[in-house]
């Protein structure tokens, strides 16, 4: 019984640090450009197909696999917000506000990635990504643990580790959080704001992407799976979406609650998680459980 | 020199300015007054190329710089402080006045601009591990100017800079404003306190309704009736 437990617990760790990447990415977003990123899980599932072209048609390793997806992730993010949101912005009358519709744009977007891969190969039939390390499950005591899963773990904190470390020790990375401070103000010290604007997209799809390859192994690849999207939300909302690392906290939260669900409740019921999730925080605490007061400026 | 020539510039169907023209020296400093709504933030909001002007031109030495984009005017030396508290909040002291060095980044040294500032906002210093949201309104707007500063402005453009201040604070604000003009940067002084913005200034414009109204050296703008009436109080 206990060791059940644990072993959901620690498995539910390790699939919410994939969702806190995915968190990430959507909070960043909305954190400098208002836009809640609807085409977030599509960009999940481009990163596991793109690991897979690169393993599986041009023959990378997997670090290799990393890079490539990265890459290609960011351009898609950066051509995104340059091809369609920038547009739409600079067509705005001052003082107009084109939010809405932005929002919108990026539903249209996950339905363009969602048809777009299947030009790649492989999305005809549901496949698993390779696991990034084979071999015999690790033991913890009584908790089993795959290697895969030890690998997400490692990733994902590296990954976060990364993020912080840029945004706070670099100027570009300060530039970009004072941009989503106050684009006003940076455009007259001569920060190029739509550059920045276009990073914080690149990079954002490099977040999610990354969840996707480090999910690929364990989830079913379809060009659907983009749902696990709504986990991200969750986390984000438990976070409070303004607090970046509560969004972490969030995912964690979020891997562990589903697992325990399906461990106490029903597995069926698993699905329905992150909704009664989202529901309970807006409620009780729409500012997050890890926020103070409701945060209506942004920091 | 920096010229503004016969601009024009509307939001959406409202005229906000008609025909403007003025005109800093490198090294002078020039006021532009007027009343709430008389168009000055837009004057400085079309030199910055923030704001397009519908008509005209700017020249910046010699240079048309009429539709350039913001980053380019400022990499001119064409600095705006914009009007109320334009901060990076969530920033420290320090990281808001680095961001200033953005356009000339690679250059990794910016030891003497940091120094240029502390002197003249020795408070900036004390503060500098602060988060700037938590500064007092005279402390933020030595920020922003510092800020400015760091982007090594020929050309410092102040929207209204003793908004809300107390009347020690802007007196101590404008001996820094009139140290810097000495320091050999050229100032374009947008203020609805008139009599304190003339008397640092060599030249003054006022702007009435999107127009110039009138302008004349400083000294002889003081004098006048008209002005006295309108802008300096009985
Ligand atoms: N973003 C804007 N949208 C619409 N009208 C504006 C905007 N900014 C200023 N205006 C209008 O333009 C005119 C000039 O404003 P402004 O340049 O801010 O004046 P000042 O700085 O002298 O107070 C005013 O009538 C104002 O209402
Ligand atoms: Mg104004």
């Amino acid at each position: 019984m206990l060791i059940s437990l644990l072993q959901a617990i620690a498995s539910g760790v390790v699939t919410g640090c994939a969702y806190a990447l995915v968190a990430l990415s959507l909070v960043m977003i909305y954190k400098s450009t208002d836009v809640i990123n609807f085409g977030g899980g599509e960009m999940v599932m481009i990163g596991g197909y793109l690991a897979m072209f690169a393993l599986l048609a041009i023959g990378l390793p997997y670090a290799g696999a990393f890079v490539f997806a990265a890459v290609v992730a960011f351009m898609v993010g950066a051509a995104f917000d340059r091809v369609v949101l920038d547009r739409m912005l600079g067509r705005a009358l001052p003082g107009q506000s084109v939010l809405v519709a932005m929002v919108i744009a990026t539903v249209g977007l996950s339905y363009v990635l969602k048809g777009l891969v299947r030009v790649v190969p492989y999305t005809e039939e549901v496949r698993r990504l390779a696991p990034l390390f084979a071999g015999d499950p690790v033991f913890l005591g009584p908790i089993i643990l795959q290697r895969q899963d030890i690998a997400i773990v490692v990733i994902a904190v590296l990954l976060m580790r990364a993020w912080w470390a840029f945004f706070n020790f670099t100027l570009l990375g300060k530039a970009l959080r004072a941009t989503s401070q106050n684009p006003r103000a940076a455009a007259l010290i001569g920060i190029p704001v739509r550059a920045m604007r276009m990073t914080i997209w690149g990079i954002a799809a490099i977040f999610a992407a990354m969840a996707g390859i480090l999910l690929g192994p364990k989830l079913l690849m379809t060009p659907d799976m983009g749902s696990v999207v709504i986990l991200a939300f969750a986390a984000a909302i438990v976070g409070g979406f303004h607090n970046l690392p509560g969004c972490i906290l969030g995912g964690v939260v979020l891997g562990v609650v589903q697992n325990l669900v399906g461990l106490y409740i029903s597995s069926r019921a698993i699905v329905l998680t992150p909704f009664v999730v989202i529901m309970l925080v807006l409620v009780l605490r729409p500012q997050g459980l890890f926020g103070g007061a409701v945060v209506t400026k942004k920091v | 020199m920096l010229e503004v020539q016969t601009i024009s510039a509307s939001y959406g169907s409202v005229r906000a300015l008609e025909a403007v023209s003025l005109q800093v020296d490198a090294g002078g400093i020039v006021c532009l007054l007027g009343a709430n709504g008389a168009g000055k933030s837009t004057t400085l909001n079309c030199i910055s190329g923030v704001v397009p002007s519908a008509r005209g031109r700017i020249r910046c030495d010699g240079r048309d710089i009429t539709g350039w984009a913001i980053e380019r005017i400022v990499a001119l030396g064409i600095v705006q402080v914009p009007e109320g508290r334009e901060l990076f909040p969530a920033l420290s002291v320090e990281e808001n006045l680095v961001l200033g060095t953005w356009l000339h980044r690679r250059q990794r040294n910016h030891g003497p601009e940091f120094e240029r500032v502390y002197e003249y906002f020795p408070r900036l210093k004390e503060r500098r591990k602060q988060a700037a949201g938590f500064l007092s309104g005279g402390e933020q707007q030595m920020l922003m100017i510092g800020r400015a500063l760091m982007a090594r402005p020929k050309y410092l453009l102040l929207d209204e800079p003793s908004l809300g201040l107390s009347p020690l604070l802007v007196q101590q604000l404008f001996e820094i404003i009139a140290r810097m003009h000495r320091d050999g940067i050229a100032i374009l002084l947008v203020e609805q306190n008139a009599k304190v913005a003339l008397s640092v200034s060599e030249y003054g414009y006022i702007l009435e309704n999107g127009e110039v109204r009138l302008h004349g050296r400083a000294k002889a703008l003081s004098e006048d009736p008209e002005v006295h009436a309108a802008y300096l109080g009985a």
